[in-house]
């Protein structure tokens, strides 16, 4: 008979504990929860138009991968071996992304557009979106006209607050 | 249907797209399924130990898994439905993901090593039940399933920092355009 209060003792501490565990990530506000800018070169801004090539919706840390585009707007850019050079960007988490429209729907492949990254410091063809960075979509699959971004395209989605910031060498 | 046409139908599913669109279920899936996890590990690790004669082998063995196993395989149910939606958000990344193919075949390994246990080993149980060591192949079993285990839980943390950046082009992306 104790064996059983015991038991039934045990079960409800561990049935409160993840009910109020549970609740209280419900509760919490989604926080922008990254941990370090440290892998990144701050200091330096790239801004590309590209295609989207594929999504990564990681948990952690959305990632677009895509091939950025040349100065005319007419085609991708590509190496020395004819293959595109591809580029990643990575922002928050998919479901944080999600909020603000960023998605696997949303950027599917072929998808054009124009935002500002800051590189990874070790020299991978990657970086991150920052805080806040703009992010604008061009309709359709219609490039901007040559040496413009997607923020001048008309019909044109805006992820984020502000323009497009100016490129930034160390 | 290949293997990698199913891993997209659960890329495109309802539950993986809630899993990837709201910012609670990811969080909270995931800490159940560690939960789940460490009270199979636990469980298990307690049955293998006695399978080894730690800390002795005067309690029955079918009564010390009886007991556990129980829990075990209801841990174990929600640690597959928890980890499956884990799972299904990011498919197509997993499924490349050689720590996670590792997991995999860990799982099946701990699985195979269960059933050689339970469908040939166990059935000489009433010889060594209580007060004498498991037969070899028994230790052998309960010391497999350990370092499986172990294994296992590496691989699955391994899994969190390995998916990197896969700069591949999909093949059906098509760049050989020109506007």
């Amino acid at each position: 008979m104790k064996t059983k209060v015991q038991h039934r003792v045990v079960g409800a501490v561990l049935a409160t504990s993840v009910a109020v565990a549970t609740t209280a990530m419900m509760l919490a506000a989604p926080a922008w929860a990254h941990h370090s800018f440290a892998a990144y070169n701050m200091e330096v801004t790239k801004v590309f138009t590209g295609v989207v090539t594929r999504v990564n919706p990681d948990a952690n840390h959305l990632q677009i991968f895509f091939a950025p585009m040349n100065e005319e707007r007419k085609n991708v850019i590509r190496g020395e071996d004819g293959k595109p050079i591809i580029w990643a960007v990575e922002m928050a988490g998919s479901a944080q992304a999600a909020k603000e429209g960023i998605s696997v729907n949303t950027f599917p492949p072929g998808t054009i557009f124009s935002m500002a990254l800051h590189p990874l410091r070790d020299g991978r063809p990657a970086g991150t979106r920052g805080r806040e960075g703009v992010i604008f979509k061009c309709p359709g699959r219609k490039p901007p006209a040559p040496g413009k971004h997607c923020d001048s395209v008309e019909g044109h989605t805006q992820y984020g607050t502000g323009s497009l910031p100016p490129e930034k060498k160390e | 249907m290949d293997l990698a046409s199913i891993v997209d139908s659960i890329y495109a599913s309802g539950a993986a797209e809630w899993m990837r669109t709201s910012v609670k279920a990811m969080p909270i899936v995931e800490a159940i399924h560690v939960m789940a996890a460490a009270t199979v590990f636990g469980t298990v690790l307690v049955v293998d130990l006695r399978l080894l004669g730690f800390p002795s082998t005067q309690r029955p063995f079918t009564r010390v898994s009886g007991e556990l196993l129980k829990w075990t395989w209801a841990a174990f149910v929600v640690a597959v439905i928890t980890g499956g939606l884990m799972f299904a958000a990011n498919a197509p990344t997993y499924y490349v993901n050689t720590a996670f193919r590792l997991k995999m075949l860990a799982l099946l390994g701990a699985g195979l090593n269960m059933a050689v246990f339970h469908t040939i080993t166990c059935r000489t149980i009433r010889a060594w039940d209580q007060g004498v060591p498991a037969p070899l192949a028994g230790r052998i079993a309960g010391a497999a399933s350990i370092l499986i285990w172990v294994t296992l839980i590496f691989l699955a943390r391994w899994i969190g920092f390995t998916k990197g950046y896969n700069f591949d082009v999909p093949q059906d992306v098509n760049l050989d355009f020109t506007f």
